[in-house]
């Protein structure tokens, strides 16, 4: 008995250890590609180029999709903020997915729209569209608002903006989301510039809009946020985005577009089938169907992301709602992994198969999952008396240090780049994070991924609840 | 072998010579991602400096050089009375109070002549350009074009192409074939600006793709440059075997309303590539071609879906009003909803000539129908 726990012990000790290497090796290769990647964008882009297509006949049209769901507080001025973009040829579809409150009364009274007679096709299926409505004020003629009943899902009431999307790209973004000015000359620019590959989807860097000042809708002043809570997911969104999102985008192996903002080429998402309502990761499951759907049909397609960041969200504040945002996500991935497992390790799609997929299912799916069979191996060990401590601690901190220098070499990147903040004790402080994280935010991660996974296993009812906005509005 | 370590370090050490291969491999990663966060820190900080420093030169620089810029060459027209813009000297001495023997105020002074020019139009803008001359920033442009750096050599070029300055073909020339993307597009576009000697003639060799990207900025040059001899672009359009040559052609022919042009792109009916006969067609609709709609309808019943929207349009545009029998067939009896919205599009679009067919469309049509036919006739709708 004895001997078969000794291999047993043996074969989890070595398999963790190969897990490790691999992970830290897949971080290091992914700082060295993000840097590559971020270089190449500097190099490649002046905003000279964005003026250009700015005043260009022969820029793509783009239409905005941004549904909304009880977001009285801040409709008139996220509306008012997706008007003010810089772009030559665009639509905004604003997709009242049922709301309780009076969005859509303020929406009516503020841009003066009124029901039309629109015809639309019906190419995905959605809860009934009530009716759609253009504004009888000029200054407001690029924005069309459909109201439809609630789908309970972002997905639903996206799908219905595709439905009467014009153009052949679509930007899919929040409408809480505050959007920089460019967003769509940057979004649109690696479609343009992709010499043989066709480019179904691009995004761009999202950070943390809470201590950020706004006025009416547009960005007057970005800041690191203050509470701590925000701070460590604006630490964690440039690891994610920067790092991360950049380093896949360099060997053309992004395997999320984030649902706050995301390019997409309509044809393909329509093809595909478009947003997946019962999916709680939705934005992640169109991508992937998206790239399978490519591979299926022999598109040589990429998919890309930009080091700029193009978008403020509101993050969670409370524990509360954080928790019921990170399990929806890891419910959301763990469905994604289940319904395309046939991918995993499948020469057929190419990157996808042989490293999207299985990165995910070994590093993202797995992790919280081999972090707590791990506390649990070194509690038992540590009451055995099993453990040799100096060497316990000196692993730990060699976890320790890297886990900083990762978040570090982000932050660097994204300072040498675009020298984000004003005040250089606004970036001290979210170097502090790293130290902290380890600590304090990974484990509320790793717990709400563990009851992510166990909702999705019992099938638990779960909603997709109110996010608690505090709106951009006015000035802070 | 023994190496001699300080009196503090030794439990360390001694711990790094006795442990396993992994904690010792541990450890000495340690250090290294140590060392590696530490550089880190110091670089944001040094970054955040120089950008600092850079922001208080600039604070200081800018607005003198804005009121130099405006008052000695905007505003102060006088000299133009008798001279041309070229030929005039400025008054630079204001200029020389500035730091301009340094590298970063030099550039300053160049990026903001750039965006002044940018802005106007005339003998403004060649007086800019007689100011960038005199203070003789094209010196530093010219080192910029033989640095072995391709981005350097694209900003040079880029330079040029705003200043107007020329460069000879022998330079240009070879870079138009370049290796790096960037430059190579750069190159054309400085060549299409700035020679004198058949600018477009990079059309005829050219054989990777032009971008979509590439295809603004050449359709900007193109479209704003002075005395450019704007050829009959069907020349591209029937010799060309790059297929991104001819649809940026096609661009250009509608652009500049070239009629002559029209039979070669007539013969792009008969390509077999359908994405350029779509847009051949969408070339045909905009030049409202009124002999071309007997070809089009006949065509259309052979033709993907792309193609026959884009001949629904172009019979709309063309108006030429006979064949409006062939909308109302298309509207009434297409399965599919796109060739039924641009079918009622285009009637619409004819509703003087059509006027008895809408009317009685909107009274017998089924449910569907109408409404798509609403749709086109709402004002308040664009697309």
């Amino acid at each position: 008995m004895n001997g078969l726990l000794e291999t047993a012990g043996k074969i989890y000790e070595n398999t963790l250890f190969v897990y490790g290497l691999v992970l830290l090796f897949t971080y290091a290769l992914l700082a060295i590609l993000s840097m590559l990647a971020i270089r190449k964008y500097v190099k490649r882009n002046n905003t000279h180029q964005l003026e250009l297509l700015s005043s260009s006949p022969l820029a793509p049209g783009i239409t905005i999709l941004a549904p909304a769901y009880n977001e009285g507080l801040t409709i008139v001025s996220n509306v008012r903020s997706l008007l003010t973009l810089n772009y030559p040829r665009y639509e905004i579809i604003i997709i009242n997915d049922g709301s309780a409150d009076d969005t859509m009364e303020q929406l009516i009274k503020e841009f003066k729209i009124v029901p039309v007679d629109f015809a639309y096709n019906v190419r995905i299926q959605t809860k009934p569209v009530r009716s759609i409505y253009k504004s009888t004020d000029p200054a407001y003629s690029s924005l069309v608002v459909i109201d439809k009943v609630n789908g309970k899902s972002k997905a639903d009431a996206v799908n219905a903006g595709i439905n009467i999307a014009t153009f052949n790209y679509f930007v899919c973004t929040d409408v809480d989301c505050i959007l920089h000015k460019d967003t769509l000359l940057e979004l649109i620019r690696p479609v343009m510039q992709e010499e043989r590959k066709r480019v179904i989807a691009v995004g761009a860097t999202l950070r943390i809009a809470n201590s950020s000042e706004f006025d009416e809708g547009v960005m007057t002043r970005m800041r690191a946020p203050k509470q701590l809570l925000p701070r460590f997911q604006e630490v964690e969104y440039i690891r994610s985005f920067v790092l991360g999102k950049m380093g896949w985008s360099y060997i053309n192996c992004v395997p999320n577009v984030s649902g706050g903002l995301g390019l997409f080429d309509r044809e393909v998402a329509t093809r595909c089938g478009g947003y997946d309502h019962s999916s709680f990761g939705e934005d992640m499951e169109l991508l992937t169907r998206m790239c399978r759907y490519a591979h299926d049909n022999n598109i040589n397609y990429a998919v890309r992301y930009i080091p700029k960041t193009l978008c403020w969200t509101e993050a969670p504040a409370s524990i509360k709602i954080f928790s019921r945002q990170r399990v929806r996500w890891s419910r959301g991935l763990a469905q994604l992994m289940a319904a395309h497992f046939s991918m995993f390790l499948n020469p057929r799609y190419g990157r996808m198969g042989l490293i999207v997929v299985p990165f995910n299912f070994f590093f993202e799916l797995l992790a919280p999952l081999v972090e707590f069979s791990g506390i649990i191996v070194y509690i038992i060990l540590a009451a055995l008396h099993l453990i040799n401590w100096p060497y316990a601690l000196l692993l730990l901190l060699f976890v320790y240090t890297y886990a900083i220098m990762i978040t570090t070499i982000s932050i660097l990147w994204d300072q040498l780049s675009f020298r984000y903040y004003k005040s250089w004790r606004e970036v001290a402080s979210l170097c502090l994070m790293p130290f902290l994280e380890f600590l304090l935010y990974h484990p509320l991660i790793v717990i709400n991924s563990l009851r992510g996974y166990y909702n999705f296993l019992t099938g638990k009812r779960s909603t997709w609840g109110n996010m608690q906005r505090q709106g951009f509005g006015k000035k802070k | 072998m023994y190496i001699q370590v300080p009196e503090f370090l030794e439990p360390a050490w001694n711990l790094f010579q006795g442990a396993p291969l992994a904690i010792q491999l541990a450890m000495i990663f340690i250090v290294i991602t140590t060392v590696i966060t530490l550089l880190a820190y110091v670089s944001i900080l040094r970054n955040r400096f120089r950008g600092y420093q850079r922001a208080k030169r600039l604070g200081k620089l800018l607005p003198l050089l804005d009121n130099l810029i405006v008052e000695e060459v905007l505003a102060n027209q006088d000299p133009l009375a008798q001279t041309q813009p070229d030929a005039v000297q400025l008054n630079l001495e204001s200029f020389y109070q500035l730091p301009l023997h340094k590298k970063w105020a030099r550039q300053a002074t160049t990026d903001r002549i750039i965006h002044f020019r940018r802005n106007v139009r005339g003998n403004p803008g060649r007086l800019l350009r007689t100011l960038y001359l005199q203070l003789e920033l094209d010196k530093d442009n010219v080192k910029q074009m033989k640095s072995s750096k391709w981005e350097r050599k694209v900003r040079a070029l880029t330079e040029f192409i705003e200043m107007d300055i020329p460069i000879a073909d022998v330079t240009i020339l070879p870079l138009t074939n370049s290796h790096n993307r960037e430059l190579r597009a750069a190159a054309r576009h400085a060549y299409i600006k700035l020679s004198k000697n058949e600018p477009f003639k990079f059309f005829d060799v050219v054989t990777d793709p032009l971008l979509m990207w590439d295809q603004v900025e050449l359709f900007r040059i193109i479209t704003t440059t002075e005395d450019i001899a704007i050829p009959n672009f069907a020349r591209w359009v029937t010799y060309s075997s790059n297929r991104s040559v001819v649809s940026f052609c096609l661009k250009l022919i509608v652009h500049y309303n070239q009629l002559p042009a029209v039979p070669a792109v007539k013969q792009l009916l008969d390509t077999k590539d359908h994405y350029l006969r779509a847009e051949a067609i969408n070339c045909l609709g905009k030049l409202r071609v009124p002999d071309i709609e007997d070809k089009l309808v006949y065509m259309y019943s052979s033709q993907p879906l792309q193609c026959q929207i884009e001949i629904l349009k172009a019979i709309g545009r063309i108006g030429g009003g006979q064949h409006i029998d062939f909308l109302k067939q298309e509207f009434l009896h297409s399965t599919n909803f796109d060739l039924r919205k641009s079918a009622a599009k285009s009637i619409v679009k004819n509703e003087s000539i059509a006027n008895k067919i809408l009317q009685e469309l909107l009274d017998t049509a089924d449910p569907g129908r109408l409404l798509i036919l609403k749709h086109c006739m709402n004002p308040l709708i664009k697309y």
